[in-house]
């Protein structure tokens, strides 16, 4: 058996084998041979952790949704990055009528899914794949709505079973929505990386074979990047997609090479194993300017670091403590320490671009005298034992959310409060999150879309609370009432005045204490071009291209 | 001198220990390392009282301040502060307190352990003997770092649990050396002549055969005081031993690792003390060995 | 010989029961649901528990249980892994070639640089040649292998940018699967640029192979130094000088052989550590073996791929430790009497 695997080799690889041990022997180091094709135009993206489905409809992660979202998937209707406003997508058209109840969408013709291993498409994208894709979240008898939990966070904390009646196909290039009442973030929501549409004839095909499961491990969607494959916390590499609708991808092939430490994939940045790095340590941006071979992007970016209290918890149900704890926090020195002044102090969960922001709220101030005061007042005169948990991945509201639990375990010790500091692999912290195993959590949200709602429904609201995405467990009436009946009314006057009143309440409340919003960064390879930053949603690396001299 | 000289040489009038030591002495190799490990020795009884500064304080106006020696430090603090405000070098004097006196906390509890053990191997027989060896076997196989990683699954990481799992992986090495050493004198004739003299199991045990073996426990447990300083800082390193903000030197460089471009001394530094550590070990243990092998010689 | 064959054969069977105890053990040692730990299903839907738990005999004792266990082993059903709800067979098949691969060449390495500089060490043991091979020697075996292996890192590829910092080859190569073994595997795959691909992959496996070479290779010549030494005192020796053969004459028919007897022996015994720095080298390296793979699964409280974990990397210490012994015997029919 063994003789004759190496008979095989050698008769196969002796033409090879002779100028390769020479090339090896004179040089292992130097030798820079002409690479092929796929090799030369491959782009290699390092990402700080693995995805946890290929289908965006099931999470609310930034990491799952910078690598699956635009590269594989197109939505209805895109954001114009430069100004955030809204512009066609897979719908070329729409039009709202009955007061914001009824919306149709026009499709775009002959647009491919992708063709793969596992999946042939006999026809372009019609009026079915839509209706299929978001049966899936609200129509329960749907054969996949069960699949994976029957979770999908962000439309659950939309609330868009509630809001959305029926989606249909009028004509075989027409969807219609209808809703129980009109809503001003519906078109922003559809905009969002979330909302991908699936293919209807894959989930056939699917269903047929009785693998219905394979639908988030295997995707297929009309993206500009097909699926190849997946190793688990080591990589996912995407081929083009030959048919795209719109200009064909740049690169022959994309790999996500995920590179969880921090430290790591700067160091693969500057040894060119990777192209485009994630999140470049703040820390370090002076020293990518200094090499010419690298350099760094920036932009202002919607999103906001926070430190959210399980208020379903004591002590935290208590006010009183909830605003004990944010007064003992020197935020000052976390801006310095941890972003390196690379972010503005967060006064509210909306950052002060957002047409919605109130800019009359009053200061968070650091007082650990008064801070002290409102512990006693509310019944621990001598401090107590909590659990800060700090992210174990960089992001980019919060870039060390260790390094910031200590320094905050540092400042609570001086009102007596001890905390240690718990952290857990990113999966296994994100689900017990969302069972709210926690004390309390630094974690953090950035927008997918421009709209203020963004900020509030996904975050704070009851049926986040429900679903496990409100990092504060907070559920309360009066908040509730503000956030939907500002989504009642078009007016934007007059949903700027609920949305202002919103965040006066979460001042007083305080279920979570706003800590930063920061600029987003973004360090690449010099050779590489074509390739900028999205202030709303995940990254889209369709138009890199590197340069071969 | 006399006449009779009942020994033919001045140098076996010598305690074995003299001996020992002369030999020893001769070496210079084995005096540094001597010297380095008691240096160490001497830091992780005294590095409380040692240390500038708190080394867990956090002072916010001094991130990341570079080494003394460069432009902008400042001699109070030598080697700098870390991108919390902490001044290294207490970090680093507290850390040998973890890494080196936890290791020999570890060896000690695995001696008296293996010596327990060892000797309840070595002068049973029989059954027993044989079920306690093939364990010693397999216990032998377990890999330290496996037996760590199983440890910490049991019971998470720290520093306590990973002390646990590095003195049970240093155990069989100790039982399997202290049975053969045993079962070796077991074998002399004058054990068998002792016990013709009437004398019990203890008294054979604690008058000839630890004396007897008392050369080889020393070393071994030198060689298995480099094992575990190494051990302790590489399960620091990874993460599963010494949690921050503890100053535990593997931990110390895992922690720096990501000021790997701005600070490269806060990675450099730590582990050159532990490689100087284990360095010192490893000399006085190479030292110890020609020594008694001189010593048998002469 | 065939005795002593199927006494070593018989000893082996009884280390791997008592390593699967051990195993089985941890299932109810782990936290969480000794189910859950088993068949690797974080969760189990409630119409399913009951014929699990069946399937299981979690209801029966713990012999039965044990047995059960047993026999899912050796037919190949390890249960799922947590994390990714895969196979941990196919998981662990996937990882193992590559940590054999490291060891392997770092093992090789060990054996051509160690045991010659050994050799040459101690044939004038008080010469200025031999001195500096010991003080390279004890230096690189009190170095710490995770700062080594940053320091190489940071000289050859952040400071020189001649090496890559992780993995075994490009991400942009894709090459199938098929031995795990990578060299191989490019050798056997039928893409056009195998030259590239196989000068890729020396230079991701350079730097690796050499850290975790660095201890054994001490090792090595530490033991061939001394080994060589104590045969050269031996009578034999003496008695093939005092015919009249030359110092190389009696190098290469008496003394090689003796002295490289225990040094066949000092493999197995040293696999076990070979592994522990393997585990820590493919952490540094991003090395996609089965050592990083059970770090990983720590972070990950991933316990169904730890108990899995244990079995295999035990055994394939067991089994080289194994084969080690017998062919230390097979050699030196003196140890067979033992």
């Amino acid at each position: 058996m063994k003789l004759t695997l190496g008979h095989t080799i050698t008769m196969r690889a002796t033409h090879s084998v002779l100028p390769m041990l020479l090339c090896t022997i004179i040089a292992v180091v130097g030798c820079q041979p002409q690479l092929p094709q796929t090799v030369r135009s491959g782009l290699v993206y390092c990402s700080e952790g693995s995805p946890e489905t290929f289908n965006p409809q099931l999470v609310t992660s930034g990491t799952t949704i910078d690598a699956i979202s635009q590269q594989l998937y197109d939505r209805l209707l895109d954001i114009n990055p430069e100004n955030g406003e809204l512009i066609p997508g897979l719908a070329q058209l729409w039009q709202v009528s009955n007061e914001g109840k009824v919306y149709h969408f026009t499709l775009h013709p002959n647009v491919e899914f992708h063709q793969t291993e596992y999946f042939t498409p006999t026809r372009p994208l019609n009026a079915e794949d839509v209706v299929f894709t978001f049966n899936r979240i609200m129509n329960s008898q749907h054969p996949f709505h069960q699949q994976g939990g029957a979770n999908y966070p962000f439309f659950q904390s939309v609330d868009w079973a509630d809001l959305v009646t029926s989606v249909t196909a009028e004509a075989p290039n027409v969807v219609k929505f209808e809703l129980s009442r009109p809503d001003s973030s519906f078109l922003s929501n559809l905009a969002t990386d979330f909302a991908a549409i699936l293919s209807a004839e894959y989930g056939q095909q699917l269903v047929t074979s009785g693998e219905l499961a394979l639908i988030d491990s295997k995707p297929i969607g009309t993206g500009p990047f097909r699926f190849k494959e997946y190793q688990k916390d080591l990589l996912i590499r995407y081929y083009r997609h030959k048919n795209y609708w719109r200009e064909l991808a740049k690169p022959e092939q994309l790999v996500f090479d995920i590179v969880p430490n921090n430290a790591r994939r700067m160091a693969k940045l500057f040894t060119h194993e990777c192209d485009v790095v994630a999140f470049p340590r703040v820390s370090e941006l002076g020293l990518i300017s200094q090499r010419p071979d690298v350099s760094v992007q920036e932009s202002t970016s919607m999103n906001i670091g926070f430190w959210a209290f399980n208020t379903a918890k004591a002590p935290f149900d208590n006010v009183k403590v909830r605003q004990a704890l944010a007064h003992a926090i020197n935020r000052d020195a976390i801006l310095q320490a941890v972003y390196f002044g690379h972010a503005t102090a967060a006064n509210s969960v909306l950052p002060p671009t957002s047409w919605a922001f109130n800019p009359n709220l009053p200061v968070q101030q650091y007082d650990p005298l008064q801070a002290k005061q409102l512990l006693a007042e509310a019944g621990y005169p001598n401090g107590f034992s909590m659990d800060i948990w700090a992210m174990p991945v960089q992001r980019l509201y919060n870039p060390n959310a260790l390094k910031m639990a200590e320094l905050m375990q540092a400042d609570l010790a001086q009102i007596g409060v001890r905390a240690s500091i718990i952290s857990y692999e990113w999966n296994s912290f994100r689900r017990k999150l969302g069972a709210y195993e926690h004390d309390s959590v630094l974690i953090g949200w950035s927008a997918d879309n421009a709209d203020p709602d963004n900020f509030f429904r996904p975050l704070l609201s009851c049926s986040a609370a429900l679903t496990g995405s409100n990092r504060a467990n907070w559920c309360d009436a009066n908040f509730d009432l503000l956030i939907s009946q500002a989504l009642l009314t078009p007016d934007q006057k007059q949903r700027r005045s609920y949305y202002m009143a919103a965040q006066q309440y979460l001042a007083e409340q305080m279920p979570l204490l706003s800590i930063a919003h920061s600029q987003r960064f973004q360090a690449i390879s010099s050779d590489i071009k074509g390739v900028k930053i999205n202030p709303y949603g995940g990254i889209a690396l369709a138009n890199a291209v590197k340069d071969v001299e | 001198m006399a006449k009779f000289r009942l020994l033919p040489d001045e140098q076996l009038a010598r305690s074995p220990f003299k001996q020992l030591w002369r030999e020893f002495s001769r070496q210079h190799s084995a005096i540094a390392g001597l010297l380095i490990f008691s240096l160490f020795f001497l830091l992780v009884l005294l590095s409380a009282v040692l240390t500038p500064h708190d080394p867990y304080l956090q002072n916010d106006s001094l991130l990341l301040l570079p080494p003394s020696w460069s432009q902008q430090g400042l001699v109070q603090y030598p080697f700098g502060t870390d991108d919390l405000g902490r001044d290294l070098f207490s970090r680093l004097l507290v850390g040998a307190r973890y890494t080196f006196g936890i290791a020999m906390i570890t060896v000690m509890g695995a001696l008296v352990m293996g010596l327990l053990l060892g000797t309840l191997a070595g002068m049973t027989k029989g059954l027993k003997s044989s079920v306690l060896n093939h364990l010693l076997d397999l216990a032998l196989t377990i890999p330290s770092l496996l037996l760590a990683i199983i440890i910490v699954a049991i019971l998470g990481p720290g520093l306590q649990n990973t002390t646990w799992a590095i003195m049970l992986a240093l155990l069989p090495q100790f039982v399997h050396g202290i049975r053969n050493a045993i079962a070796e004198q077991l074998n002399q004739d004058y054990v068998i002549a002792y016990r013709l003299d009437g004398a019990n199991n203890w008294q054979v045990f604690s008058r000839i055969i630890l004396p007897n073996i008392w050369e080889k426990l020393t070393l071994m447990a030198t060689m298995a005081l480099s094992t575990a300083t190494l051990d302790i800082a590489a399960l620091g390193f990874l993460g599963l031993g010494a949690q921050a903000p503890t100053a535990e030197w593997g931990a110390m460089i895992a922690d720096s690792l990501d000021l790997i471009y701005i600070a490269p001394v806060s990675v450099a530094i730590p582990g050159l003390l532990i490689f100087l550590a284990v360095l010192s070990v490893n000399l006085v243990g190479d030292g110890l060995r020609n020594a008694a092998k001189k010593r048998r010689e002469n | 010989m065939i005795l002593y064959l199927l006494r070593r054969l018989f000893l082996l069977c009884f280390v791997f029961i008592a390593l699967t105890i051990l195993a089985f053990s941890l299932g109810y040692l782990f936290p969480g649901e000794p189910l859950q730990n088993f068949t690797g299903l974080r969760h189990i839907p409630v119409n399913q528990l009951e014929q699990l738990s069946a399937e299981y005999r979690m209801d029966q004792g713990y012999i039965q249980q044990y047995l059960g266990y047993l026999t899912r082993v050796i037919s190949g059903d390890w249960g799922m892994s947590f994390a990714s709800e895969q196979g941990l067979l196919q998981e662990i098949k996937r990882l193992l070639p590559a940590t054999l691969e490291l060891a392997a060449y770092a093992l090789l390495i060990s054996f051509f640089i160690g045991i010659p500089v050994g050799i040459i060490a101690a044939i004038k043991p008080e010469g200025a040649v031999s001195k500096i091979i010991s003080a390279l020697a004890v230096t690189g075996y009190s170095i710490p292998i995770f700062w080594w292996a940053l320091l190489l890192i940071m000289i050859f590829s952040l400071g020189l940018g001649w090496l890559p910092t992780a993995g075994r080859i490009g991400v942009l190569f894709e090459i199938n699967h098929v031995t795990g073994f990578m060299l191989l595997d490019i050798l056997l795959s039928d893409t056009q640029h195998q030259h590239e691909a196989m000068l890729n992959a020396l230079r991701h496996m350079l730097l690796p192979t050499l850290v975790l070479a660095t201890f054994p290779t001490t090792v090595m010549i530490r033991f061939t130094r001394d080994s060589m030494l104590e045969v050269w005192e031996q009578s034999y020796i003496k008695t093939a000088r005092a015919k009249g053969l030359s110092r190389a004459q009696v190098l290469y028919r008496h003394a090689l052989r003796n002295a490289l007897l225990p040094v066949i022996r000092q493999i197995g015994l040293q696999f076990s550590t070979l592994i522990t720095l393997a585990m820590i080298t493919e952490v540094i390296f991003s090395w996609p073996g089965i050592g990083r793979w059970m770090i990983d699964s720590i972070y990950q409280r991933n316990y169904p791929a730890i108990q899995a974990g244990l079995l295999v990397i035990s055994t394939l210490v067991i089994t080289v430790n194994m084969i080690t012994e017998i062919l230390h015997t097979l050699f030196n029919p003196l140890a067979r009497k033992r």
